[in-house]
């Protein structure tokens, strides 16, 4: 079991990390979709320094650190969103939702439509600004997080691998 | 790497886009209406949506940055075309780390006011390299169906 988390500690830390970085505005501007790809090769740049070891890299490597780093950083990602909305009140989808008002108003739906979907999203919104909590708004988040995390986790994996065999040949 | 598998990727990098374009199709499919607000909880958990990055068409908005919409178009453009070419040689990294150079020269620019976030720049920035990226996530496909001794 100890070896088994030391194995897997550079994608945890990493994911950590990342997990931090998701939900500072600044950070997510300019890393945009490439900040958990980037941190999945991240960790295994750190695990390659961490063990010594610059011997070619198996891509199904690439596929489990990623995976880790992506889990890892949608868990603690959420976990950071939940408590500073908790504490706060008020998060992206409270300031953005005079404007998603404003972009439902402009499509040429039924009226009925319209509402069923304003009046779901205006529930979430005051549950947050009431409590700072709404378990919807919570499990989505949740949701959203882990699924593309882990995607694009992978993804930086699978490349990351790549580059860094490419670039271990050239040593 | 074989055909089912390639179509199967393109059908889903196809599906991926299209999600980005929603907001466009809501007044043809009303319906789509109900994913919408899912649709872009899921994306902005991949792109920061900074309204002023966005691609707007007829008031209607892309959900992800231009920046953004530019790799995945790259990626959609690359695996189409890898459905009739297959990958022989991209042993080295050459290729994805000349191709994101634009893209981070841009991002660096920008970021520093040098100049102002242009979309056509970061659109076509952004192509380059979602094009080269998707040749290695392929190749890395291949290569773990054949360590598994599938072609």
């Amino acid at each position: 079991m100890g070896n088994l988390n030391k194995k897997y500690i550079s994608p945890i830390v990493v994911g950590l990390g990342a997990g931090v970085l998701i939900i500072v505005p600044v950070i997510k501007g300019l890393g945009c979709c490439l900040l958990i790809p980037g941190a999945a090769i991240i960790s295994l740049i750190l695990e390659q320094k961490a063990s010594n070891d610059y011997s070619k890299l198996e891509i199904k490597k690439g596929v489990i650190f990623g995976l880790i780093t992506g889990v890892t950083a949608a868990i603690f990602g959420t976990a950071f969103d939940f408590i500073i909305t908790l504490i706060t009140h008020t998060n992206d989808l409270v300031v953005a939702f005079p404007q998603f008002l404003e972009t439902l108003d402009n499509f040429p739906i039924d009226d009925a439509m319209r509402q069923e979907v304003i009046s779901l999203l205006r529930e979430v919104v005051e549950s947050i600004k009431n409590y700072g909590f709404s378990p919807l708004y919570t499990l989505s988040v949740l949701f959203n997080n882990l699924f593309s995390n882990s995607i694009f986790g992978m993804l930086g994996g699978i490349i990351g691998v790549q580059i860094l065999n490419s670039q271990n040949q050239k040593r | 790497m074989n055909l089912k598998i390639r179509i199967t990727l393109f059908l889903l990098i196809t599906f991926w886009v299209f999600g980005i374009f929603v907001e466009f199709f809501i007044p043809a499919q009303n319906y789509l209406v109900y994913i919408f607000p899912f649709l872009e909880g899921i994306y902005s958990t991949v792109c920061h949506q900074q309204p002023e990055k966005l691609i707007e068409i007829n008031g209607h908005h892309t959900l992800v940055c231009t920046r953004c919409t530019g790799i995945y178009f790259g990626g959609l453009f690359s695996s189409f075309i890898l459905l009739f070419v297959s990958i022989k040689n991209l042993n080295n990294a050459n290729l994805i780390l000349v191709a994101s150079i634009p893209m981070l020269i841009d991002v660096a620019l920008y970021s520093s006011g040098l100049y102002d976030y242009n979309r056509n720049i970061a659109f076509i920035t952004g192509l380059f390299f979602g094009s080269a990226g998707i040749a290695y996530i392929y190749n890395g496909f291949k290569i773990l169906r054949e360590r598994d001794g599938k072609s």
